[in-house]
């Protein structure tokens, strides 16, 4: 973890680049991804900036007659914090644009998660797809006949929905479960593993990307931002 | 015999009693179809035949051995008695299209390299060869049929049984589908055993027709002898091909001299137009030469 936002940056710069240019995600919709996660950390960090630290005083701001001080300490650690969360989000993205589900459950499986923990994820994933079709499909039947034309009908409209989605996952499960014994299922579900042998460049690309970045955290040691 | 059922009853738990004194029997190479309307219990017979369901009452016998549902026989059953269902979200867990297919080979204990082998070749048979890395949710209703049927296929059966084959395909997609059923059936001599409404498709499709009603059997025969019962056909809720009905209406309505088996597919009306044209033919020359001689 580094003390300073220099790594972060460094990250979400390589990150953002790597997705935008070498991975052709369109900007606007890299743009809308990162946007909900932005506003939150930033809400959270100028708190953190506001109500955080001891130190040395920056700033005092009278509110409504009560005053406020601003701490050094404080502010420094809004603004790593900050940094330190969109480099983060920046590598998930990375990681969730660029990388079959099936390659990450492979990996995790060879990383010796445990199994009901990895077939449980690949169940979902599959039906999450299934069940936002249902539930498009009924929230559309029931716009249709008006449920959603007041505020009352509205909260009414949206409970039936969930109440309903509930029960349709319990039959899915239930005959998926049919359908999977029907071919052999014993309890364990078996997959074929078929990872691409890692390609070397990208191997040693990796090694000097990360052995640059703990550089970068020494050399940025003491570096604040105020 | 490849499948005997013997007086299969089954209740369900609610109290229902789903199938009533059922018996049954095929043999290897045969195309038989489970024809009945919603509710019949076409699916509820189909899931006794790979063990999804045991008999309330009755016995069934797989080569003249009644079935056991010890995990090890049912897999053994499973491996030879393919069951594709009606809906493929039901069966297409994976999160691509080749690890869907290669999870029966799995189970069964193929090795991974052979299994892709059997992956690529049950896919290649169904013609889905180049969607193999796709998220079952890209593809379209007709193509997830494709690969529910590659990943029965992939477990190399005897028999293939699929509940309602061709429910909610477009025209183009349903006869895709019933031709690679009719190609596995001659080519690889797989037994299928179709449950469907689809009256149309039945005689294009069956040697063997099975007519379930409330749980009961009511009849059997082939698809000829059935659908020339018309009123049988009518009690239980099911209709003649259209092109069978036209032919029915025409010898009952014009009189035409229809022969006394009426077609059932476009290839047997076109013969039997064609000889009614013939015969109307033969009587405009006659007249036309009485005509020339008076």
């Amino acid at each position: 973890m580094s003390p300073t936002p220099i790594v972060p940056i460094i990250v979400f710069l390589t990150s953002t680049i790597m997705l935008l240019y070498f991975a052709k995600i369109p900007y606007r919709f890299y743009l809308k991804m990162l946007w909900y996660p932005m506003i939150i950390i930033a809400i959270t960090c100028l708190i953190i900036a506001f109500f955080f630290g001891y130190q040395e005083p920056l700033a005092e701001i009278n509110l409504l007659g009560l005053r406020w001080t601003v701490f050094n300490d404080g502010v420094n650690l809004g603004f790593n914090t900050f940094f330190r969360v969109a480099g983060g989000i920046s590598t998930q993205f990375f990681l969730i644009l660029t990388t079959p589900m099936t390659s990450v459950l492979l990996l995790l499986r060879k990383a010796r998660i445990p199994q009901v923990l990895i077939e449980i994820s690949l169940l979902i994933y599959r039906y999450i797809f299934v069940f936002i079709e249902v539930m498009e499909t009924m929230h559309t039947a029931q716009e249709l006949r008006l449920g959603y034309s007041s505020l009352m009908r509205r909260l009414r409209s949206t409970s039936l929905l969930i109440a309903n989605l509930f029960i349709r996952t319990l039959e899915q499960g239930e005959r998926t479960f049919t359908a999977m014994s029907a071919r052999g299922y014993d309890g364990n579900i078996r997959v074929l593993e078929d990872l691409p042998k890692p390609n070397k460049t990208a191997l040693i690309g990796i090694i000097l990307f990360v052995a640059l970045l703990i550089i970068a955290a020494y050399l940025t040691l003491n570096f604040r931002i105020v | 015999m490849l499948f005997r059922l013997e007086n299969l009853t089954h209740q369900y738990s609610d109290g229902t009693i789903a199938l009533n004194d059922v018996s049954l029997s095929f043999d290897k190479g045969e195309r038989i179809a489970l024809l009945g309307t919603n509710g019949s219990g076409k699916t509820t017979l189909l899931h006794h035949l790979n063990g999804i369901l045991k008999p309330t009452l009755g016995n069934i016998y797989y080569e003249d051995k009644p079935l056991r549902y010890d995990s090890k026989s049912l897999l053994e059953l499973r491996r030879r008695v393919g069951f594709v269902f009606q809906d493929p979200n039901d069966q297409l867990f994976a999160p691509t299209v080749k690890q869907d297919v290669a999870f029966g080979p799995l189970n069964l204990g193929v090795p991974a390299e052979q299994v892709k082998k059997i992956v690529d070749e049950a896919l290649r048979t169904v013609g889905m060869a180049e969607f193999t890395e796709k998220p079952p949710h890209f593809l379209s209703l007709g193509q997830k049929k494709r690969v529910a049927l590659a990943g029965v296929l992939a477990m190399q059966p005897q028999v293939i049984i699929m509940d309602e084959p061709t429910s909610n395909l477009d025209p183009r997609a349903t006869s895709e589908i019933l031709h690679l059923l009719l190609q596995l059936n001659k080519e690889a001599g797989i037994t299928l055993l179709l449950a469907t409404h689809d009256v149309d498709m039945v005689p294009l499709f069956a040697n063997k027709l099975y007519i379930l009603s409330k749980g009961k059997l009511v009849s059997h025969g082939s698809p000829k002898e059935l659908f020339s019962d018309a009123e049988m056909i009518r009690r239980v809720n099911l209709r003649s091909p259209r092109i069978t009905h036209l032919f029915e209406v025409l010898k009952k309505e014009n009189s035409l001299p229809i022969g006394p088996e009426l077609p059932l597919t476009i290839s047997e009306a076109r013969k039997e137009i064609l000889r009614l044209l013939d015969i109307a033919n033969g009587a405009e020359n006659e007249r036309a030469a009485s005509h020339e001689r008076s």
